[in-house]
């Protein structure tokens, strides 16, 4: 029993313990790694990747996968500038409420995404990535293929205004954080995405409906996918059809890396949260210590294989897919 | 009970009502001419696609497919001039090398090939820039010409691409259904356990498949490279996802042991009509994209073969 | 209290259910046998609402009832503890005894786990369990799991008034002999709350526990008798419609076995916790049968001969040759065939067809530089599936498709006809009907004149002691004692029991 034990401490923290090591070799390699400056960068370009990657977390805690997040990540970011705009342009105003409007259209994307997947019959991995066309094909509709800039300084200071050296955007990151983990562990919707991923038709023969827990898992990510975009629009104050690029893969991977199994029922958002900061730390570290842009891709694809290697317990299962 | 036996013909039904749609609405779409040019150009595709169904057969996925196309388009336009018709071996023995590096690590390494394969695509995406010092390559066009040139040349007005395609579906369909690889394959898509069970060596049967689809990502860039007289480390980029969705849309689902090299090519050529229908519906560029994800909703509700699949994840 | 009258059920093709009568009252237990498709599963899907009635009434109390899901069922007070352990591994106990119900602990949308923690306490107290509610399942035993399975059930209690029926589906199938009694006492001090439907193919346990027993046969009860008179020759005639033959486990057929070579031979063979010091030999001819409880080690010495557990200690060798490398191509290759006790999952491969099936296993002898000889392959198929009478339209039929027996069949023919002459099998008789059994049993005694050597993990004791010629006691990975079993001096039941706990 006592070496199991250990075995189950060890997998439970190997994520945190590859971070660790990552930051140590980074910080030994080139100093000004380990400077507040720095990790408040790590932050900046955390944070929207983070809350993404927390509402795909949901999703492939229940065992399925969703691949729409670049499409309601720019359909949000769209309508929340247009609405930003045409509504003053200024939190002081009126405008704030394009806010929350954000979150409703993310929810209302996942809702459709979950209601395609789960009413059609269609697996989710060729729902969300049809739904994920859809969506970026939306933002492209609204916006003609032009950019729209939100000058707001009040919006702005999501990246501008710091307290304690970090962006507001990180403590907004945080507090989302803190809600994830408050509905993973929490809330009856938070357990069934457990359940739902641990034996979906076990969870449906205990009388669990399970088609309702997938259909509301699809509107939470929404709602995250949401947040990631009004940050992602916070950071750089463009909103386009290209803002959801590269969140696909990223986010993924970052769950995969954080220890949440891609086969459902294992893992949860601090996982996501120490793989997100993996990914970034090493893209970071990267370019700090001065290594090529062109290998960097390369780089970065070994060390992903290698954190997978060493932080998740792929020993539960005999076949890997 | 009839719509059971009609299932497992869904996929080409929906291509020929699809093509039937698009006729009526203009007949200019069903010219044989504009037929073969829409077919002919969606060869490379269709090679990658080819090989993505060989990872996806077996319940994985190939990520790298697009890195590796774009790398292969680099190392031809730069191998070129050193060896000529060798050009095309090392490009396909690169495609190949990358692709059992993929399988290793998912099957070795335990890693799930969706995270494997997209970090060996940003492996072959690093080796591409490095290649080509980051820009765009240009090939010496009579040196093309005298190497490769009857891959882009036509005859019998037929286009050789089409050529090319119909040959490698045949060697891929032989090779799916004719040889103990391809059985092999069934098996460890259809029931991994069971194929453990009766003494295969599922590990190697998995790295070849993936070895498989590098080699004919390799072929596709290679051929885009010919086609476009050139390379550069983001030529083949947008490929990847339509290449997943004409897998998919042909009716071999993720689950593996379904489907096959057959099924690819009307899922291929599905895609091929959707997006060209664009152009005889007039729809707008800016809402062509939706349009396409939303038929293409459309088009897997109808195609896939639910009974198939336990439960639908 | 509970009833069903005159209930039909009907499938393309099936008339599953004809006009059943079934009633039981307060307090009572039934038992529930027949072989399999005799229609038992599917009348407990009507009763628990999974499957909906074409026919005839359902009355509880008297008031008629019709359940559209199994949620609907237990808001009757009708519940079921599944044979396939139906417990979701990654959640802990609490969770899986209150899930889909767990908005009575929910207060402005948060989860009081305090609360829930000690309702799931109060649930384990009923089936005597003291565990802590917040464990994760996956550690705990399968009696364990088991008896969660009953509480779980059992908190339609305090959600429902009036009276309980809870279903028990093969609940014993993995348990051991006292955690079985444990169970049986547990039940029946809960009659003074539920009634129960027991359903089991150990006809000495549905014996033992129930009052009144309903014989089933091609969809209809054939026969209710009390626990007074019912006797197991009586209820096995009436669930096979014939004689069962005397001569069950064929061993009138049993020929000594030739004391050569041995096929496969163990010296001193430990694997880690699992066994230790196993050392046996495999003649050509022989049925050595390994018993023992669950996790007793029986299991993985199977695997190991297969190679696909590796040994930690001692000397294993094929034909005389010591294996170096375990894995299963090089048992194939050693003329080891492998009958896995999960048919479905690792004896054949749903999604092919008879002849894809066949052939797995051996495809080199099929083939020449890789390309298949796909007609040779029918005609093998053919040849085999007449050879064992396999009930199949054709060899292109997809396997998934096939009865467990003709499914058992097309795994045996694919090691048989690949020539592999040490055959491993492991409950090869789990989940058959007795005519399947019986082809089965032929089968063993067809291998074993053929000069094959066979070693076998029983689904029952009987079937052990019947077929083998030899038989090796296994407790806790140790031997424990040695039986040579010739016809008409075989140990019995008891002496093998006392030796295994």
């Amino acid at each position: 029993m006592g070496s199991v034990l250990t075995r189950d401490v060890l997998v439970k923290w190997a994520p945190l313990l590859v971070l660790i090591v990552l930051i140590l070799f980074f910080a030994a390699m080139e100093p000004r790694f380990f400077s507040v400056r720095n990790f408040a960068r790590i932050g900046i370009s955390s944070a929207p990747a983070l809350m993404v990657a927390i509402g795909v977390t949901f999703i492939i805690i229940m065992g399925s996968i969703d691949l729409s997040m670049e499409g309601t990540v720019s359909v949000c970011a769209v309508v929340f500038a247009f609405a930003f705009i045409a509504m003053g342009g200024t939190l002081a105003s009126f405008a704030w409420l394009a806010l929350p409007l954000a979150l409703l259209v993310g929810a209302a994307v996942g809702l459709l995404n979950g209601l395609v997947h789960v009413k059609l019959k269609i697996p989710s991995f060729m729902a969300s990535l049809a739904m994920g066309f859809v969506g970026t094909g939306f933002a492209l509709l609204l916006t003609g293929g032009d950019r729209i800039r939100v000058e707001d300084d009040l919006f702005r200071g999501l990246l501008t205004t710091r307290w304690f050296n970090f962006p507001i955007m990180c403590y907004v990151a945080v507090a989302f954080l803190l809600i994830a983990w408050f509905i993973q562990t929490r809330t009856t919707l938070g357990r069934n995405f457990y359940a739902v991923g641990g034996g979906e038709d076990l969870a449906h023969a205990s009388g669990l409906n399970v088609n309702k827990v997938r259909i509301l898992g699809f509107t939470l990510a929404g709602v995250f996918y949401a947040v990631g975009a009004l940050l992602a629009v916070g950071r750089i104050g463009i909103a386009e059809t290209a803002t959801g690029s590269n969140f696909m893969f990223v986010s993924i991977t970052s769950v995969v890396v954080g220890g949440t199994a891609l086969w459902g029922g294992i893992g949860g958002v601090w996982n996501t949260l120490i793989g997100v900061l993996i990914v970034n730390v090493i893209n970071n570290g990267m370019v700090v210590i001065g290594l090529p842009g062109y290998v960097q891709d390369g780089v970065l694809g070994v060390l992903v294989i290698a954190a997978v290697v060493l932080s998740t317990d792929r020993k539960s299962v005999t076949f890997v897919k | 009970m009839s719509f059971e036996r009609i299932k497992p013909h869904l996929p080409w039904i929906t291509l020929l009502a699809l093509v039937a749609i698009v006729g009526i609405a203009d007949a200019n779409f069903l010219r044989p001419a504009n037929l073969i040019a829409m077919a002919a150009d969606i060869v490379p595709l269709f090679i990658m696609a080819l090989g993505m169904t060989f990872a996806i057969y077996i319940g994985g996925i190939d990520l790298s497919a697009q890195s590796v196309a774009n790398m292969t388009t680099v190392v031809a336009t730069v191998t070129l001039p050193l060896f000529g018709v060798g050009a095309a071996l090392v490009c396909i023995l690169s495609g190949f090398v990358l692709g059992a590096v993929s399988g290793y690590v998912t099957t070795k390494l335990l890693v799930p090939s969706f995270i494997s394969t997209l970090a060996i695509g940003g492996v072959a995406f690093s080796a591409a820039q490095y290649l080509s010092g980051q820009r765009a390559l240009f090939m010496d066009a009579e040196l093309r010409d005298a190497t490769f040139g009857w891959m882009t040349g036509s005859s019998f007005g037929i286009p050789h691409e089409i050529f090319i395609g119909a040959f490698l579906v045949l060697v891929t369909w032989f090779l799916q259904t004719r040889t103990t690889f391809g059985r092999a394959l069934k098996a460890v898509g259809a029931g991994e356990p069971a194929a453990v069970a009766a003494g295969l060596d599922v590990a190697k049967i998995k790295i070849m498949a993936f070895a498989v689809s590098g080699l004919l990502a390799a072929v596709a860039g290679l051929l885009f490279s010919v086609k476009l007289s050139g390379g550069s480390p983001t030529l083949a980029n947008g490929f990847l996802l339509p290449a997943i969705v004409a897998v998919l849309v042909g009716g071999t689902p993720l689950t593996g042991g379904v489907g096959g090299v057959i099924n690819t090519l009307i899922g291929t050529l599905i895609v091929a009509v959707i997006r060209s229908s664009m152009l005889y519906f007039e729809v707008d560029a800016t809402k062509q994209q939706m349009v396409f994800g939303l038929v293409l909703i459309a088009a897997i509700a109808l195609t896939i073969d639910r009974t198939k699949l336990r439960i639908v994840k | 209290m509970y009833e069903l009258r005159k209930v039909d059920k009907k499938f393309p093709g099936v008339h599953a259910l004809k006009a059943i009568d079934f009633q039981i009252g307060r307090g009572e237990i039934v038992g529930l046998v027949g072989e399999n498709g005799a229609g038992k599963s599917t009348l407990m899907k009507v009763i628990y609402g999974a499957y909906q009635a074409d026919g005839g009434d359902i009355t509880i109390d008297g008031t008629k009832v019709r359940f559209q899901n199994p949620r609907q069922a237990m808001d009757h007070g009708i519940g079921m503890v599944f044979q396939e352990q139906s417990l979701i591994t990654n959640l802990t106990v609490m969770e899986n005894i209150f899930l889909g119900f767990e908005q009575q602990f929910v207060s402005f949308g948060v989860i009081n786990w305090k609360d829930m923690a000690q309702a799931a306490r109060n649930q384990l107290a009923k089936v005597k369990l003291d565990i802590d509610p917040a464990t994760v399942t996956s550690r705990l035993s399968f009696a364990q799991r088991q008896l969660v399975e009953l509480a779980k059930v059992l908190t339609l209690e305090e959600r429902v008034d009036g009276d309980l029926v809870i279903l028990l589906d093969e609940p014993t199938s993995v348990l051991a002999r006292e955690e079985v009694e444990l169970l049986f006492s547990l039940v029946r001090d809960l009659t003074s709350r539920a009634s129960f439907i027991f359903v089991s193919h150990r006809m000495d346990e549905v014996l033992e526990l129930s009052d009144r027993i309903y014989v089933m046969k091609d969809g209809e009860v054939v026969d209710v008798v009390a626990q007074a008179e019912a006797n197991v020759d009586d209820i096995q005639h009436k669930m096979v419609g014939r004689e069962v033959d005397k001569e069950y486990y064929r061993e009138q057929k049993q020929k000594p076995y030739r004391k050569e070579a041995p096929l496969v031979s163990f010296k001193d063979v430990s694997h880690g916790a699992r066994y230790q010091n196993i050392s046996f030999d495999l003649h050509p001819g022989e049925v050595l049968c390994l018993v023992g409880t669950e996790g007793s080690g029986r299991e993985a010495v199977l695997r190991t001969v297969f190679g696909l557990e590796t040994p930690t200690a001692g000397t294993v060798s094929l034909k005389g040759q010591d294996v170096t490398r375990f894995n299963a191509q090089n048992g194939v290759a050693a003329g080891v065939g492998y009958v896995p006790r999960e048919r479905k999952v690792e004896g054949i491969v749903g999604g092919m067809n008879v002849y894809e099936n066949m052939t797995l296993s051996q495809m080199g002898n099929y083939s020449k530089n890789g390309v298949l000889r796909i007609s040779e392959e029918k005609s093998l198929a053919r040849d085999w599936i007449d050879r064992l009478s396999i009930k199949t339209p054709s060899e292109y039929k997809d396997c998934g498709g096939l009865s467990g027996g003709n499914q058992q069949k097309v795994v045996l023919a694919k090691w048989r006809s690949g020539g592999s002459d040490i055959i491993l099998l492991d409950h090869p008789t789990r989940g058959l009907d007795i005519g399947a059994k019986e082809d089965v049993y032929d089968m063993v005694r067809d291998m074993s004149d053929d000069g094959a050597g066979i070693i076998l993990v029983a689904d029952t004791l009987e079937e052990a002691i019947g077929l083998s010629h030899t038989i090796i006691v296994l407790k806790d990975g140790i031997e424990q004692i040695r039986y040579d079993c010739e016809p008409g001096n075989k140990p019995s039941l008891f002496d093998l029991v006392h030796h295994m706990i």
